[in-house]
């Protein structure tokens, strides 16, 4: 008797997740693949954690690369000014994987090579984490700390999706640790006026507040047995990545036979951070490192930091100064960009004219 | 069919691109150093404005937008993100006069009418 009825609650149970779930069926260049999605999950999430890799930059309704087409089914979308949905056919059922969800059964066509599973880098998942540790580093950007329910493997240079409480849609935040099975993300915010998360950020709620992780994503990523050079080019708070391919580096010792540049470009001296940091590398890396801080609206009159004098400092915009600085220095170079993306498109067009292969390329558009 | 007058060689300095208006079809031409290409004025990805968006070297236009990238004097794509062909118009030097064959208006697949399979993944 209790077996059967255990039995029958089981079914129940098992049909009742069956019904919030959907089977995705997905069309690609390179094949057809399937996945099961929660209602309550973008497609685009769902696919990531199956291991597909479903084409994507931001994750965030941004940049447009994540577009397909459904076929059949139906699908809801959460955010439909998405600056990525501009240029959408919307009449031909085109979405943004990373703002839709499923309704039901679907069919969607992508219209990219796809891969079963990631190369290199961990299958993504989303993950509860409460924000603590905050800590204000200038007027404008704050450090924050997010302990995970469950522990994240990730690389240097890789970033998340956060969503926060009263917050719609997601946010990605680069993460300026890196390590394995790690309960803990070290994230740096920039505030940007009027926005949402830097409001939420800076306000009374954030601190102790739950919040909801999707990562590890980002292929911007940093592999010391590739053996490179590396030249990174970042524009304010670009430079999160690039803190925890800095901190690896010098972890493993990598600068002992390989150099790093690093160009970092804020607007003013005193909208410089982690400066601390970037002496203890620069001294770590024994002539091997350098480190520029790109002034864009202030002239220093001055080629080192004040207080922080293996430093340097430059008046200029940052992708011209490391363009500039680099020209014809760019064998075995492996360039990590990150900024907004006219930082970001004006440092690729100075790699390409100097020489640089898009291979040894890897960006984050911030924007 | 008919040769459509672009603009002057001398106008488009080797590896820079210009786009021109061809009796209302709007072409960028490309000099790649060692000879020129007139295509449609976007990115065959995401339909990014070339002229803004492309850089030339070493005979390669790359769209600095996504890193799609076609060398110009083969017209082959370069490099494994570059997921669709360029297409161009057939293009003539005459006196120093660059001239295209502008029978009509080249487009990339994604946003044509009836559609099909190839067409979506851009292989037609
Ligand atoms: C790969 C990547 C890494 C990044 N890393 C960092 C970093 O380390 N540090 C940093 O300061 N910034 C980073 N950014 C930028 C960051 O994600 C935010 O865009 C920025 O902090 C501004 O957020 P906001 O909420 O203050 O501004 P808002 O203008 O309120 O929002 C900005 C973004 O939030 C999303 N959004 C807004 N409204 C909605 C909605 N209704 N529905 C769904 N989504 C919505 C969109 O993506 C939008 O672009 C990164 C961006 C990317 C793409
Ligand atoms: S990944 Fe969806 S818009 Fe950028
Ligand atoms: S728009 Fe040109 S490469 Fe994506």
């Amino acid at each position: 008797m209790t077996t059967t009825s255990l039995a029958r609650a089981d079914v129940a149970a098992i049909e009742r997740v069956d019904a919030d779930r959907c089977a995705i069926t997905v069309e690609t260049r390179s094949g057809t693949f399937g996945f099961d999605c929660a209602t309550s999950e973008t497609l685009l999430y769902a696919g990531l954690a199956h291991g597909l890799t479903l084409p994507h930059e931001c994750a965030t309704g941004t940049c447009g690369t994540c577009r397909a087409r459904v076929m059949s089914g139906d699908v809801e979308v959460a955010w439909e000014e998405a600056p990525g949905a501009a240029k959408l056919k919307r009449d031909k059922g085109d979405i943004l994987l990373c703002q839709a969800r499923a309704l039901g059964d679907c069919v969607l066509r992508v219209p990219s090579d796809v891969a079963e599973r990631p190369l290199r880098h961990q299958i993504p998942a989303p993950r509860p984490g409460v924000v603590g540790n905050l800590q204000q580093l200038t007027s404008d950007v704050v450090h924050f700390e997010i302990v995970l329910a469950e522990p994240m493997t990730f690389d240097a240079g890789q970033f998340v999706v956060i969503e926060a409480p009263g917050l719609e849609g997601g946010r990605a935040y680069s993460m300026v640790n890196y390590g394995r099975d790690l309960d803990r993300l070290e994230l740096v915010v920039k505030r940007k006026p009027g926005g949402g998360f830097g409001d939420w950020i800076n306000g009374p709620l954030a601190s102790g507040a739950n919040v909801k992780v999707f990562g590890p994503l980002g292929r911007a990523t940093f592999h010391p047995d590739e053996g490179h050079d590396l030249l990174m080019i970042a524009g304010g708070s670009g430079i999160a990545g690039m803190m925890s391919i800095l901190s690896r580096g010098v972890r493993e010792r990598y600068f002992e036979t390989r150099k790093a540049k690093v160009f970092f470009g804020v607007r003013t001296l005193a909208d410089g951070f982690y400066l601390e940091d970037f002496a203890r590398a620069i001294d770590a890396g024994g002539g091997n490192v350098e480190v520029t801080l790109a002034l864009s609206h202030e002239d220093a009159g001055r080629l080192d930091h004040p207080d922080f004098p293996t430093v340097k400092l430059a008046h200029g915009f940052v992708h011209e100064i490391a363009g500039e600085a680099m020209a014809g220095a760019y064998d075995n170079v492996m360039a990590y960009i990150a900024g907004p993306p006219p930082m970001v498109d004006g440092a690729i067009r100075s790699l390409i004219i100097g020489g640089v292969g898009r291979s040894a390329i890897r960006y984050d558009k911030f924007g | 069919m008919s040769w459509t007058y672009l603009c002057d060689a001398s106008e488009v300095a080797p590896n820079t691109l210009k786009l021109v208006d061809a009796k209302g079809v709007r072409i960028i031409v490309a000099n790649y150093g060692s000879g020129f290409r007139a295509m449609p004025p976007i990115c065959p990805h995401m339909e990014e404005p070339l002229d803004e968006s492309g850089v030339i070297a070493n005979c390669v236009l790359t769209c600095t937008k996504h890193l799609w990238a076609w060398n110009l004097a083969t017209l082959e794509m370069d490099g494994a993100e570059t997921e669709k062909p360029l297409k161009t118009y057939d293009l003539k030097e005459e006196d120093g006069r660059l001239l295209a064959l502008v029978d009509q208006e080249l487009t990339y697949d994604f946003d044509e009418e009836d559609d099909d399979d190839d067409d979506f993944f851009g292989k037609g």
